[in-house]
């Protein structure tokens, strides 16, 4: 029912309901919005849910077929590996171990971005042109490489993988919060609220970080898809989590061994991270193009 | 518009449809075999490892004998007769005169085969004042099998006889001539390389008297050899021969599927059903002579103890590795020889799975929680044991039973080689393939004193009693009297237990159907010299 | 006044590598230092301070001594000469592919915005920006090599071709070489080169896709496009001399930006296609735990991004009056 107006008043929605209606008109970003939070649920509470033991090996059923071919059973919906390990299981642990890691480390990348790029975003002069030259230099040094020097130096380790990961997208955040910063440090209601005498923080914390939520949010998801990425390329390369741990590149490092034998066991792990990140992928265009929408009206 | 729409579509079809690019358009004639891994050198004089072996030995080299790979008897290779004395102690070789060396680009024979090669060959590792003597480790085999001791000279007596002299009889000492690291080199090529100053060159740039020439080697690539149009022999077909190096197994397969490699070694076992099914491949199965086993370091505490080895002994499951490592495609071992050994004894009792037992036994030995240990497991595959790291999980899963907590160690197979050398692990998971059809190849280049020295016993393990044992062995001829002393050796072992022995596998390789013609050779590197390949076809996928 | 643009980008070269070669120097106080000192890097005396070591050790880059490998005991500087060609021919080749398939893919989706070929042009560039590239690798290889037999698997060449190495370039070589059959060696390199340049063209393609539909659309709702449909030129004439050159402009500066991701998957795709590059290379010395070599990797391909953003950069300021800032 329409909400009774008695007063010809204009009604206008709040920013964050105009861009949830914008968003949501879009039918893949929403379905990708949905395999996200279900993957995220999964994320969190799949130790709980696991039909079986994701570490048992059961020497009796391996490499057993999926049960939607000839010979497998419902009890293993996905088969079992080649050490007889349930691949549904193992799946859903590695969702908290792939997916788990990145959020982790795109949230640590974030925190730690705001505050640098906040640092350098506000300073000027000659300490802010080295800063910037040496974060340009940051850049350019390739994700992945930093990722695996890091890991050279520390070790193998899924939680070296973190910090990797970590530390390699920092550069992009510091990049991103300083840009845009400065950007608003240029508009004319800053001019405004110096004048009326808040200093470097007030400003920072009243007027820049409201600002920042939008193009943050655009490169959160991006980030977070790259983090994806980069942890299962640092796994399957098997330089991140060790075996027997169920993280999605690492299984199928150790899946290809058997690829003539049990394809299903490559397949399935690479497919759930497309999934995982072409989901991220749609929820980020999604928010981009009703974010675009939201300001044109 | 339409017309040309049409006809622009049609001609694109009829393009795709035409050209369908076959891999094996007009390329060069020869073999490509896909080895598992990269040579150490091109001197088999300097190695033990299987892979060198199967790179270097057979094509480049001769040998003075060879081994008849049915039945294992003696066979004229270099040499075209011999004679022993009475006493055992001189061996007299008749050499051919009609064997060339290789023609390379940086060397050119100028003289046959003669007798002043086998001594310079032989000399090299006995004369400490020879040029090319090295640090006595850097000859593994003939070290564990105790040469320079044994021998006390090497001489040419004519124009084509050579004489060698020994301390004490040694009945394996012709089957030890007959091994592939007794390779015959050039003695010219030696000395040409002394004057250059370059001595190295011997064991990277190689002359030997084989059915292939060095071509060139990429380092960790790929080594090309090219066709001896003057090999001894028999008339050598393949004008080339490469040795593509590919570790990685899924990879090895697949360039054997798509036709790049035209025999791959060391199939996975779990792919050979699928592999025999596949029009175009022959998967071929050889009778090998090799055991796997379970190594402990005997220096190090607590493999020092009896008990505590034989209690680990307790918990290995051979069964159960037989059926998760080796598809079944292997026997259980009981001893290090193998069932297809002369001096194989069915008798010998049989070791069992009891981690009840195995318990016991570490209490008694003073360690009733168990302890920490290393489990060195191999980052390749071998004939012994096609997946070690598997192996080490199985073993993992059921030390932790018996309260031993275990950790699987692995690094790059040579680091790997060079650290086993160095006595760093507790306990390692390798093995051994045998070189001749004797048997004491399983004995003293794995468990002797002067083995430990030399690096090749891994079980670090020097006892006495086990050394007269095999060399009483030695000095008689009497295979009854050689079988006895065996027995009683491998009686001692089971006792002492330096290593569990796991199994004996088979030996398979695959191939592309078009390749015909390769010497199974049960004892030593692969032979390409009567290898012939017909024209090829197209493949066809799985399911066309 | 280009002079002093020049200049200045000459100077900021110098700076980030100072900072670049700083950040490689303090590579070798985490990694084990009797590695490093056995491989010949580290100078003998660490008691100098680390000022003066520094300053050794960039002495020793531009003289050439880059250590030796503790994997081969050959020079380091050696292998990476040898190996870089491979990589640079294949991260060139996927680079134009993008370029002539992403372009004019993106030009078209965003000429018929939410039409069908739109949205097939970007979901097909979606589902291509989310697929990891081994995953696609692999995909690519069960069905073009193990199932229809048309591609080769691994390797720049059919090792049965002899084509000693001299530039490293392989169509150099093999022009160079002494075989009798040049043409079915070119085409054989082809088709070796044809997987692994599809598997990396996969990333920067599907970005260039999306980056030009959005310049396009971006530059499609400017004004001057209204007045010059509006004086009345065509449709096509609007899109080629004001559209397409105003949208183009900074997809320069993109390639610079992407270059680093496309060297990234250029490590993984020569892994697993055994393409014998840096890439590879580099992983195996992490593996083997060679750490000259890593150092030395480490530093080849940030000095190659380096240099491709600066020359992309320079092209950028060439083509676009607007980023002339001096």
């Amino acid at each position: 029912m329409k909400k009774l107006r008695l007063y010809y008043e204009e009604y206008n929605r709040r920013p964050y309901q105009l861009l949830w209606r914008h968003f949501v008109t879009q039918q893949f970003a929403l379905f990708g919005l949905l395999s996200l939070l279900s993957l995220l649920l999964i994320a969190i509470f799949s130790p709980l849910f696991t039909p079986h033991d994701p570490y048992l090996q059961n020497s009796a059923l391996l490499n057993q077929v999926p049960s939607w071919q000839n010979g497998g059973q419902v009890a293993y919906p996905f088969g079992t590996d080649d050490l007889g390990r349930d691949l549904l299981s193992r799946l859903m642990l590695g969702c908290s171990y792939t997916f788990g890691t990145a959020l982790l480390a795109v949230f640590g990348s974030l925190a730690a971005g705001l505050l640098l790029g906040g640092l350098a975003g506000m300073s000027k002069g000659v300490k802010s042109s080295i800063f910037n030259h040496l974060l340009d230099l940051a850049l350019t040094i390739p994700s992945l490489l930093f990722a695996i020097v890091i890991v050279a130096v520390l070790g193998p380790g899924l939680q070296n993988t973190l910090w990797a990961v970590m530390l390699a997208l920092l550069p992009q955040f510091v990049h991103a919060v300083r840009h845009e910063i400065q950007h608003q440090l240029k508009q004319d209601y800053v001019i405004a609220y110096r004048l009326d005498g808040a200093n470097n923080l007030q400003i920072l914390w009243s007027v820049i970080l409201p600002g920042l939520w939008e193009p943050l949010t655009l490169l959160f998801t991006m980030a977070l898809s790259t983090a994806i990425l980069d942890i299962a390329a640092i796994g399957f390369l098997g330089l991140g989590a060790q075996a027997p741990t169920p993280e999605w590149g690492t299984m199928i490092a150790d899946a290809l061994d058997a690829i003539y034998l049990a394809p299903w066991t490559v397949a399935l792990p690479g497919l759930l991270i497309f999934i995982t990140v072409l989901s991220i992928n749609l929820v980020g265009d999604g928010l981009r193009v009703a974010m675009k929408k939201r300001r044109e009206i | 518009m339409k017309s040309v729409q049409i006809s622009i579509s049609s001609l694109l079809l009829l393009c795709l449809n035409g050209c369908q690019p076959s891999i094996e358009q007009a390329r060069p004639e020869g073999l490509v075999y896909c080895a598992e891994g990269a040579p150490e050198t091109f001197n088999p004089q300097l190695v033990t490892s299987g892979t060198t072996i199967d790179a270097i030995s057979q094509h480049l080299y001769d040998r003075l004998l060879d081994i008849d790979p049915t039945d294992g008897k003696l066979l004229p290779g270099l040499a075209l007769s011999w004679s022993v004395s009475a006493d055992g102690l001189t061996y007299r070789f008749v050499l051919r005169t009609d064997v060339h060396f290789h023609q390379t680009s940086y060397f050119t024979p100028s003289r046959l085969l003669s007798p002043a090669d086998v001594e310079f060959t032989f000399n090299r590792m006995l004369d400490h004042q020879h040029p090319y003597y090295r640090a006595s480790v850097e000859y593994p085999y003939f070290d564990s099998v105790g040469w320079q001791d044994l021998v006390k000279h090497v001489k040419a007596v004519s124009a084509d006889t050579i004489e060698f002299q020994l301390n004490q009889p040694d009945s394996s000492f012709l089957s030890v001539l007959a091994t592939d690291f007794a390779a015959i080199l050039s003695a010219e090529y030696g000395e040409q390389l002394i004057k250059a100053g370059q001595p190295n060159l011997l064991d990277s740039q190689p002359i030997g008297t084989g059915p292939f020439i060095f071509a060139n080697y990429s380092k960790n690539q790929l080594i090309r050899y090219r066709q001896n149009q003057q090999y001894w022999q028999q008339q050598v077909h393949l004008p080339q021969l490469v040795i593509d190096i590919v570790p990685d197994n899924t990879k090895r397969l697949a360039k054997l599927l798509t036709q790049e490699c035209d025999i791959a070694p060391l199939p996975r076992l779990a792919e050979l059903k699928m592999l025999a099914q596949r029009p175009g491949f022959v998967v071929t199965e050889q009778t090998s002579m090799n055991v796997g086993y379970w190594a402990f370091n005997t220096q190090k505490p607590p493999f020092n103890q009896i008990k505590v080895r034989q209690a680990l002994a307790l918990a290995v499951d051979k069964q159960h590795m037989l059926q998760a490592v080796y598809f079944n495609q292997a026997e259980i071992a009981h001893s290090v020889l193998p069932p297809n050994s002369w001096a194989y004894e069915s008798q010998l009792p049989t070791t069992s799975f009891d981690l009840v037992k195995a318990k016991q036994l570490l209490s008694e030995a003073g360690y009733p929680n168990g302890f920490q240990m290393d489990i060195w497991a191999m980052p390749v595959q071998r004939t012994y044991n096609p997946n070690a790291q598997k192996m080490a999980e199985l073993l993992q899963a059921d030390l932790a039973k018996i309260g031993v907590k275990a950790k699987i160690v692995s690094f790059e197979w040579n680091a790997f080689r060079r650290k086993l050398r160095d006595g760093e692990h507790d306990s390692v998971l390798i093995g051994w393939s045998a070189d001749n059809a004797d048997p004491d190849n399983f004995f003293r280049p794995l468990l002797s004193c002067a083995a430990a020295i030399s690096g090749g016993n891994r079980a670090n393990w020097c006892n006495e009693s086990f050394d007269q044992l095999i060399g009483s062995a030695l000095l008689t001829t009497e295979q009854q009297q050689r079988r006895s002393y065996y027995l009683a050796a491998q009686q001692f072992l089971q006792q002492e237990m330096p290593l569990v022995p796991i199994a004996h596998s088979k030996k398979f390789q695959v191939q592309n159907i078009q390749v015909q013609n390769i010497s199974i050779n049960p004892y030593g590197g692969i032979n390409f010299a009567s290898t012939t390949k017909s024209p090829r076809s197209p493949i066809s996928g799985a399911n066309r | 006044m280009i002079w002093r643009y020049l200049a200045r980008r000459a100077f900021l070269l110098v700076f980030v590598m100072f900072a670049l070669t700083g950040f490689v120097f303090s590579l070798n106080f985490m990694f084990p230092t009797e590695a490093m000192l056995t491989a010949g890097v580290l100078p003998a005396n660490t008691s100098a301070n680390v000022l003066s070591q520094y300053i050794t050790y960039c002495q020793q880059l531009l003289l050439g001594h880059w250590g030796t490998s503790l994997a081969t005991q050959q020079p380091i500087l050696g292998e990476v000469l040898a190996l870089l060609p491979a990589t640079i021919e294949l991260a060139a080749a996927a680079l134009l592919f993008s370029l002539f398939a992403g372009i004019p893919l993106g030009l078209l989706a965003a000429v018929r915005k939410d039409r069908w070929l739109d949205r097939l042009i970007s979901g097909a560039a979606l589902i291509g920006f989310s697929m990891p590239v081994f995953w696609w690798a692999l995909l690519l290889i069960m069905v073009f090599s193990l199932h229809l037999g048309w591609l080769p698997t691994s390797g720049r060449l059919s090792v049965l071709y002899d084509v000693p190495h001299q530039t490293g370039f392989l169509v150099l070589d093999i022009l160079r070489s002494e075989l009798a059959d040049k043409t079915a060696a070119l085409s054989n390199a082809f088709i070796h080169l044809l997987m692994p340049m599809l598997v990396l063209a996969c990333y920067p393609t599907t970005v260039m896709v999306r980056f030009v539909r959005g310049s396009m659309l971006n530059v499609l709702e400017k004004n001057y496009i209204k007045t010059a449909r509006a004086k009345g030129l065509s449709r096509g004439q609007v899109l080629w001399h004001h559209g397409m050159r105003n949208a183009l402009l900074p997809v320069t500066r993109q390639i610079g930006l992407q270059f680093s991701s496309l060297l990234t998957l250029a490590m993984l795709t020569e892994v697993i296609f055994s393409w014998p590059g840096i890439g590879q290379w580099l992983i195996d010395s992490i593996y083997q735990r060679n750490y000259p070599a890593i150092q030395a990797g480490v530093l080849v391909l940030s000095t190659l991004v380096i240099l491709v953003n600066i020359l992309t950069e320079i092209l950028h300021t060439v083509f676009d009056p607007l980023a002339r800032k001096l």
